[in-house]
C-alpha cells in the first residue's frame, strides 16, 4: 500500500493484472506492465483469483458518482410513471427506481411509498446516456436482501471513503465499540449517507455524532471520545 | 439548475421528536445559541471573520474618499454589499438576488437572499448604527464612503446573526486614515505618519433569529389555544429548512429594537413573542459584551506591536 | 420637530382621529369579474389598493423554471406600485428591493393561511396594484389579498387582517397615514382571525423594547376591528348572491 498521485508509474510483474476503480494501463506501456493512477490515492493491491491480482486506487471524493451494485440510500421525491424519482446527493440529478423492482411487485400489488421516505437500494443499471436505476432486489437470489423503505431512525451524511470503509469492515473498530454501547439497526450507503435506528432519541443522537467525528479519531482515543459523547447528552 | 438540499420524512420526524424532548442533533437545548467565534485578521483594520457553529461569514471595511450624492450634501456614505456567491453552498446560484431577479419569482433561494439582504440593511445601515454625518469631509464636495463587503463563506443556517455580528465588529474595528482639511483641499495622511481614526459608532445592533416549530399539526395552530409551539434560537442548516417559520430580530443594549421581521410562518402568540424577544436582549447583551472583548485583546496584542517598531526605529538610530 | 403637530395635547391626530381609531375603511369583492377569478378593492382612509387573483390553476401555465415539490402548490404575489401613487411621482426601479421584500412576506403569510392541501400542483397568482399611497402599504396589501382569495373561492383558515401601529413619545397610534409613518417608528402587524396569534411582524425602524407590548396589543385590536368590517362585507355579498338566486 503505497500513496500515488495521477502521472506516478505502477510497475507490475505479473501480465495478469485486473484493473480496479481509478487505475489505467500508463500511455504508451508495452504487454500492459506499467500501470498509472488516475487519482491521488492509496494504491491497494488484491488477489482477484489465484492467477491475477486487482490493483486499485482508494481514494476520497466528494460528489458520488454511481457504480453498478453499490448500495446507496436515497430520498424519494416524486414519481413519474412507472418510476420513481430519487436523489442521491443533495444537488445532483436525480437517478430513478422502477417501482416493480421491489419484491413481489407486480400491476396490482404496487410498492406503498410517499414523498420523502428513504429507500436502501442497489445501483442496478449506469449506462451512457441513459438515466441511472436503482432496483430493491437482491440480484443474485432474487429476494428482498435487506433493500427497501427505511422507516424512522436517522440519516446523516459522511465521507464517501469513510461508508465505503464502514460497509466492507463490518467489524471496524468503531462498530465493536459502539455495540457494547447499544442496540443498533444500520444501513450504509456507499453514496456517503448512513441510516441509523435505535430505541430512543438520544442514544440514536450520540450515535450519529460518534460515527460522524469518528472520522477524526484515532483508534486510541475511541473508546475514550465515545464515553464523552454519550455522558454529555446522558446528562443533558 | 434549481435543486435542492433534499431532506427526509425521517429526519423531519426525528428533528421534531428530538426538540420535544428538547434535544437537538448538536446536543444543544432549544434556547442555546452555537458558539461564536469572532476572528479578527491581523493584517489590516476591519476585516473580520465569524463563525457560528459551522457557519462562516467574512467582511471586510473599506473607505474612499468621494462625491456625496446630491440630496445629502452633509452624508458621507455607507453601504453594505452582501451578495451570496455559491461559494458557502450549492443551494445558492449566482446572481440570483441581484439585478436580474424580477419582483414575484418563486425561486426560494432568492427569496432567502433578498430577505438575509435587506434584513442586514435595515439592522445596520437603517437603524443608524454608523454616523453618516460624521464622514462627511467638505459639504457637498468631499466625504468617506464606507463600504461593507460581507463575504459569506459556509452555509450551515443563520446567516443573519453571523453577518449582523461580522459587520458590527468589522466596522467597530475599522480605522480611517486621519485627514486634513484646508479650504477645499483634503490631505490624506498614510497610516504610518499619522495614527488612522475610528467610525463613529452610535450603537452595536445584534440579530438574534428564532426558529418555530409545531408539535400539534397545523390545525391546532390556526383554531386552538395550547400555544406550545416549539421555539428554538440560532437554528442549524437542517433545522431551517425544517421550521415551519422564523423570526428574527435586532436589538441594540439600549433595549431598543431595529429592526424585527416575522414573516408568515406558524402563528405564534403575542406573549411568546414578548418572551422572545426578552430573551434575545439577554443573549444581545452577552455578544456586544463578546465583540467587545474581542476587540480590546485585539487592541492590546496592536499596541505592542507598535511599541515595539518604535522602539525598533529608536533602537536603529 | 415637523411642522404638523402629530399628536395634539388634547389627544388629537393631524386627521382629526383619537389614538385608537382607524381610517375610514371601505372595502369591496368582485370588483373586476372579468379579469380574475378573484378580486377586491381595499380602501384605508386614503391608501387605495385592488387586488387581483387569478387560479388556482394549472402550474405548467405559469412560470415553470424552478422546481417545486410536485405536491406543493404555488402562490405567487407581485405589487404594482405605479408612480402616480405617491405625491412625489418618483419612478421606482423595475427591480425594486423593497417590493421584492414585501411580495415575498406576504407569500410566506398566505402560504400557511391558505389549506394548502386542497391545491396541490396548482397556481394561484396574486397580482396586487396600488392606487394611491398614503400609509401602511404591507397592511392594506395584505388585507386586500385575503378579500380578492375569499372572492376567488380559494380556502382560507382565516382571514388575515393587517394594520400599522405607530409610537409617538410614549402613546400608541393605530393605523397611521403617511404624514405620521415619516416621522413616528411604527410596525406592521398580522393577526389570523380572532385569536391573538401573530402571523406578520414587520419593524423598520428603532423602537424601544418595552413599548413592543403595548403596540402590538394595539394592534391586535385593530386588527379584530378590521376583521369584523372585512367580516360584513363579505357577508353582505353572499347575502346578496343567495337573494338573487331565488
Amino acid at each position: 500500500m503505497s500513496f500515488v498521485l495521477p502521472g506516478n508509474q505502477i510497475q507490475v510483474k505479473s501480465a495478469n493484472v485486473v484493473l480496479g476503480p481509478n487505475v489505467d494501463i500508463a500511455p504508451g506501456s508495452i504487454n500492459e506492465t506499467v500501470l498509472t493512477p488516475t487519482t491521488a490515492g492509496m494504491l491497494k493491491v488484491k488477489k482477484a483469483n489465484p492467477q491475477s491480482s486487482l490493483y486499485y486506487v482508494e481514494s476520497n471524493t466528494k460528489r458520488y458518482v454511481p457504480q453498478i451494485n453499490d448500495f446507496v440510500i436515497g430520498v424519494l421525491f416524486g414519481a413519474f410513471g412507472e418510476y420513481f424519482r430519487i436523489s442521491l446527493n443533495s444537488f445532483s440529478p436525480p437517478v430513478l427506481l422502477n417501482q416493480y423492482s421491489f419484491p413481489n411487485a407486480s400491476k396490482k400489488n404496487r410498492p406503498r411509498l410517499s414523498n420523502g421516505d428513504l429507500v436502501y437500494a442497489r445501483v442496478s443499471a449506469v449506462e451512457r446516456n441513459v438515466d441511472v436505476e436503482l432496483s430493491c432486489i437482491d440480484a443474485t437470489t432474487g429476494k428482498e436482501g435487506g433493500f427497501g423503505v427505511l422507516s424512522d431512525g436517522l440519516v446523516f451524511d459522511v465521507k464517501l471513503a469513510f461508508a465505503r470503509y464502514l460497509l466492507f469492515n463490518s467489524d471496524a473498530e468503531i462498530f465493536t465499540q459502539l455495540v457494547k454501547r447499544c442496540k443498533f439497526e444500520i444501513a450504509i450507503g456507499v453514496n456517503g449517507r448512513i441510516w441509523i435506528k435505535t430505541d430512543d432519541i438520544k442514544t440514536t443522537i450520540a450515535c450519529v455524532n460518534v460515527i460522524r467525528n469518528s472520522q477524526n479519531w484515532t483508534k486510541e482515543e475511541l473508546p475514550a471520545k465515545i464515553e464523552d459523547t454519550f455522558k454529555v447528552l446522558k446528562t443533558n | 439548475m434549481g435543486l435542492d438540499y433534499d431532506i427526509s420524512t425521517n429526519e423531519q420526524n426525528f428533528v421534531l421528536e428530538a426538540l420535544k424532548q428538547d434535544v437537538r442533533l448538536d446536543g444543544r437545548k432549544l434556547n442555546e445559541m452555537r458558539e461564536v467565534n469572532i476572528k479578527i485578521l491581523p493584517s489590516e483594520y476591519g476585516h473580520v471573520e465569524v463563525s457560528l457553529g459551522r457557519t462562516r461569514v467574512g467582511c471586510k471595511v473599506s473607505s474612499e474618499i468621494v462625491k456625496p450624492y446630491e440630496d445629502r450634501p452633509f452624508e458621507g456614505i455607507f453601504m453594505i454589499n452582501s451578495e451570496i456567491s455559491p461559494m458557502c453552498s450549492p443551494f445558492f446560484e449566482v446572481g440570483a438576488g441581484g439585478s436580474g431577479y424580477g419582483v414575484g419569482s418563486n425561486s426560494s433561494q432568492a427569496n432567502e437572499e433578498v430577505l438575509i439582504s435587506r434584513m442586514i440593511e435595515k439592522a445596520v445601515r437603517r437603524s443608524n448604527a454608523l454616523d453618516v454625518e460624521s464622514l462627511c469631509i467638505v459639504a457637498g464636495k468631499k466625504c468617506w464612503a464606507i463600504r461593507a463587503d460581507l463575504q459569506f463563506l459556509n452555509y450551515d443556517g443563520n446567516f443573519v446573526d453571523a453577518s449582523c455580528i461580522a459587520v458590527m465588529s468589522a466596522l467597530l474595528h475599522f480605522r480611517k486614515p486621519d485627514i486634513e482639511v484646508a479650504g477645499e483641499d483634503v490631505v490624506v495622511y498614510d497610516t504610518n505618519q499619522r495614527e488612522p481614526v475610528p467610525l463613529s459608532i452610535l450603537h452595536i445592533p445584534i440579530s438574534i433569529t428564532f426558529n418555530y416549530f409545531n408539535p400539534n399539526g397545523s390545525e391546532e395552530n390556526i383554531k386552538g389555544d395550547l400555544n406550545n409551539e416549539l421555539i428554538l434560537v440560532d437554528a442549524d442548516l437542517l433545522e431551517e429548512r425544517l421550521s415551519l417559520g422564523s423570526m428574527t430580530i435586532t436589538l441594540n443594549k439600549n433595549q431598543e429594537i431595529c429592526q424585527m421581521m416575522k414573516s408568515g410562518g406558524l402563528n405564534i402568540d403575542a406573549s411568546l413573542i414578548m418572551n422572545c424577544c426578552s430573551y434575545a436582549s439577554k443573549l444581545v447583551d452577552e455578544l456586544t459584551e463578546k465583540i467587545h472583548n474581542v476587540l480590546k485583546q485585539d487592541a492590546a496584542v496592536r499596541t505592542n506591536k507598535t511599541e515595539e517598531k518604535e522602539l525598533r526605529v529608536f533602537n536603529e538610530r | 420637530m415637523s411642522r404638523f403637530e402629530l399628536y395634539s395635547p388634547e389627544g388629537i391626530r393631524i386627521d382629526g382621529r383619537r389614538w385608537n381609531e382607524l381610517r375610514q375603511f371601505h372595502c369591496q369583492t368582485n370588483t373586476h369579474p372579468n379579469a380574475s377569478d378573484g378580486s377586491s378593492y381595499v380602501r384605508q382612509g386614503n391608501s387605495e389598493v385592488i387586488c387581483l387573483v387569478k387560479g388556482p390553476m394549472d402550474t405548467t401555465y405559469g412560470s415553470s423554471s424552478t422546481k417545486q415539490l410536485p405536491d406543493s402548490p404555488v402562490l405567487s404575489i407581485s405589487i404594482n406600485h405605479p408612480a402616480f401613487a405617491t405625491m412625489e411621482r418618483k419612478k421606482r426601479p423595475r427591480n425594486d428591493k423593497r417590493l421584492t421584500e414585501l411580495s415575498i412576506i406576504l407569500k410566506r403569510c398566505f402560504l400557511k393561511t391558505i389549506v394548502l392541501h386542497n391545491f396541490a400542483r396548482s397556481l394561484i397568482e396574486v397580482t396586487v396594484t396600488v392606487l394611491s399611497f398614503d400609509g401602511g402599504l404591507l397592511a392594506t396589501c395584505c388585507n386586500a389579498i385575503t378579500l380578492a382569495l375569499i372572492d376567488a373561492g380559494i380556502s382560507l383558515y382565516d382571514y388575515v387582517s393587517a394594520v400599522t401601529v405607530g409610537l409617538y413619545d410614549q402613546t400608541a397610534l393605530l393605523d397611521l397615514n403617511s404624514l405620521e409613518e415619516i416621522d413616528l417608528s411604527f410596525i406592521t402587524i398580522g393577526v389570523v382571525g380572532d385569536s391573538d396569534k401573530l402571523n406578520l411582524i414587520l419593524c423598520e425602524d428603532r423602537l424601544p423594547l418595552d413599548k413592543l407590548e403595548r403596540l402590538i396589543s394595539l394592534g391586535i385590536e385593530g386588527c379584530h376591528r378590521l376583521k369584523g368590517l372585512m367580516n360584513d362585507t363579505v357577508r353582505q355579498v353572499g347575502a346578496d348572491l343567495l337573494s338573487k338566486k331565488q
